[in-house]
């Protein structure tokens, strides 16, 4: 007998108050001893995470608590602040710092670094850098409405910085590819102005009044006494209703039903006689006869009689030997198709004006050929063509036209099918603006 | 006392049906930065935006400061003003405090000097290494400064734009920008199209004698320099048309 671990070991319980012979439950009671119902307690129970899970955390309160640690504490900001530390770095290498610099606790010029910055940008606990996403130009993926190709080969729900590619499939399914995001750090400021002055609140403020007379105003409204007669004829109505009388006679009948016979032309065959055949009765003393017959059905019928041919492939027997009949089939893994995009940028930051160049990678992926491969590129607001840039490995037709964003849809289509394991590359040149 | 128990239990029901009912609809709340108008002193919304959390306090926002050509810009520091340097000027900024500035040969009008005020509301959160790479750029346009020159009140919100909403205008290195009626709240207006992080108000007031005191300069709040960007921008042109008419269509505030 194995003992239990002590810390597996419940702690003694104390005591339930006992009330003549019969324990009280721990359940919430009321004074006179009923119990709450259990369609209360489980309301109020889901009440209460409904509202938990509702909740805002505050903002501030918590932020710290779950930010990563920090190899220095940051100081308090009343007494001093805390300097970044990729500032002290650019301030050391231009050694331009001023006598009268000041500020920050010790250690400052070392470069104490800021909880938030020590791995990497700061983000709210709970949401996915990068972040803020107004700091960033986003280009690729699928993002919001999901993209869709009409019959008319057109293509519904490209949104900016959506980068897509559909392709046609042997079976005629039309199926879409979204490529991955890349994302460039790119802040741009723009301001709202508001020009306040004393001319612009004058006001004139001479004494006005507005005489309106008003008269004494009397309605006289004669109402005159009337009456009405309405007579109301007495009126009698007759109604005869004549007694009828229906018969119906139903004769003798009978129904003659007669199945005829039906068979087989000149019965069975001297080979058929077996009673497995006819009746499908299997019976042991037939069992020579059955295995000469099966034998001369499978020679017959998969080494002389017929070869099967699937898909311009010689297809096997399934089962054969055991039965007379012969299953044909062809071992060929299912189709998949399917089509890999890969985006990337030459860099990870852009200010306004730089040019960033991008190359998507595209590659079947699937087992079977692919045909009408379109890619697909909404370039967002910010980022402009550069007319001219537009490459392709492969032979392909390349068009743009305008999207809602003010910028441009890339397109490329590729000209032949894409056979398995195979690919191409695309790339083109941006202007962040 | 059943009748209290049932009308307690009523009662009880109710507030956690309402609560259940309201309490997700209150926690969706708009995504609006600020609930404060731009109207308050300098400090106010900044000290509420510290107020409110965040990895706001201490740290320096790096801003670059850039001014007509010939004009030459002060911060205050350590209760005077620093030697006047000619724009563009990169400084670390701390977010929530309020740095007064001085701008002193404006074209045209010598001898006049105006006193902008910087408030840092929010901040950047660039890659790491890339901070200074990125600064938040405040623009002194010369139509400001003259204007604030003749006894006009000048507030400017500063915003990062929601590239969702970008408008497809080039960049040519001045900030693009728009105007608000008076009657309206220009952080409203900058809320709903970006996120504001620096508010810059100018004209109204000069230092009393020509001395400055700490009030006037907000305390000095600690400014950490920062090396100057290797090109120069280009310089910011004087708009040709007066103010009201200047407004972009592209970007007329509702």
């Amino acid at each position: 007998m194995s003992r239990i671990p002590d810390v597996f070991r419940r702690p003694p319980q104390t005591p339930l108050p006992v009330v003549g012979s019969a324990v009280r439950p721990c359940a919430p009671s009321g004074p006179n001893g009923e119990r709450m119902p259990r369609w209360l307690r489980i309301a109020l129970v889901a009440a209460c995470t409904l509202i938990l899970c509702s909740c805002r955390a505050p903002v501030g309160s918590k932020l710290s608590a779950n930010l990563p640690p920090s190899p220095a504490l940051p100081q308090p900001a009343s007494t001093g602040p805390v300097l970044p530390t990729a500032h002290t770095e650019a301030l050391q290498d231009s050694g331009a710092r001023p006598a009268a610099a000041p500020m920050g606790p010790p250690g400052w010029e070392l470069g104490v670094p800021l909880p938030h910055v020590a791995t990497g940008p700061w983000a709210p606990p709970g949401i996915s850098k990068p972040w803020p996403p107004d700091e960033y130009l986003a280009d690729g993926g699928d993002g919001g409405v999901r993209a869709a190709v009409r019959d008319s080969r057109q293509v519904r729900g490209l949104e900016m910085e959506d980068t897509i590619a559909h392709f046609d499939t042997l079976d005629g399914q039309t199926i879409i590819e979204p490529s991955n995001q890349v994302l460039l750090y790119s802040p741009r400021f723009r301001s709202v102005r508001q020009v306040l002055g004393a001319a612009e609140s004058e006001q004139m403020l001479a004494l006005t009044g507005v005489s309106q007379p008003v008269r004494a105003a009397g309605q006289a409204d004669v109402t005159l006494t009337g009456s009405t007669k309405q007579h109301v004829q007495t009126v009698r109505q007759i109604g005869e209703k004549a007694v009828t009388v229906m018969r119906t006679r139903q004769g003798d009948g009978a129904i003659s039903t007669a199945i005829g016979l039906a068979a087989f032309d000149n019965g069975f065959k001297p080979y058929e006689n077996l009673v497995v055949i006819r009746t499908g009765t299997y019976e042991a003393a037939e069992r020579a006869w059955l295995a000469r017959g099966t034998t001369a059905a499978i020679t017959w019928t998969s080494d002389q009689a017929i070869q099967v041919m699937l898909d311009r492939r010689a297809a096997s027997a399934v089962v054969r030997d055991e039965k007379i009949d012969t299953l044909y089939s062809v071992d060929e893994p299912p189709a998949h198709p399917k089509l890999r995009i890969i985006k990337v940028a030459s860099t990870a930051y852009a200010e306004i004006g730089d040019t960033v160049d991008f190359t998507i990678r595209f590659d079947n992926v699937g087992n079977q050929v692919i045909g009408n491969v379109v890619i697909l590129d909404s370039l967002t607001t910010r980022l402009e063509f550069v007319p001219g840039t537009a490459q392709s490995s492969l032979p392909a037709s390349f068009t743009t036209q305008p999207n809602e964003g003010g910028s441009l849809v890339l397109r490329w289509e590729i000209a032949q099918p894409l056979e398995p394991n195979t690919g191409g590359v695309l790339r083109f040149t941006c202007r962040v603006r | 006392m059943d009748c209290w128990k049932r009308v307690a239990g009523k009662v009880a029901m109710a507030a956690i049906l309402g609560l259940g009912t309201f309490g997700p609809g209150i926690a969706q709340q708009p995504p609006v930065h600020f609930w404060h108008p731009a109207g308050l002193p300098p400090g106010a919304i900044g000290s509420q935006q510290l107020a409110r959390g965040g990895p706001l306090p201490g740290f320096f926002q790096p801003v670059e400061i850039r001014v007509p050509a010939k004009v030459l810009i002060s911060l205050a520091e350590g209760g005077r003003f620093r030697e006047p340097t000619p724009g563009p000027v990169r400084v670390g900024l701390l977010v929530g405090q309020v740095y007064r500035l001085a701008a002193i040969n404006l074209p045209y009008q010598p001898g006049v000097a105006v006193y902008p005020t910087i408030e840092i509301v929010d901040r950047l959160y660039a890659p790491r290494g890339m901070e200074t790479r990125f600064p938040v750029q405040i623009e002194l346009t010369r139509e400001d400064l003259e204007l604030a020159a003749q006894g006009k009140f000048v507030t400017r919100v500063v915003y990062v734009e929601d590239p969702q909403a970008a408008l497809p205008a080039l960049g040519t290195g001045d900030q693009s920008w728009f105007d608000v009626a008076p009657g309206m709240d220009p952080l409203a207006v900058a809320d709903t199209l970006g996120r504001p992080i620096a508010i810059v108000r100018m004209g109204g007031r000069v230092p009393d004698g020509g001395e400055a005191d700490m009030g006037f300069l907000f305390g000095c709040p600690p400014v950490m320099p920062l090396p100057a960007p290797a090109t120069s921008p280009t310089e910011s042109k004087p708009k040709a048309a007066p103010p009201a008419a200047k407004s972009r269509p592209e970007a007329a505030p509702k």
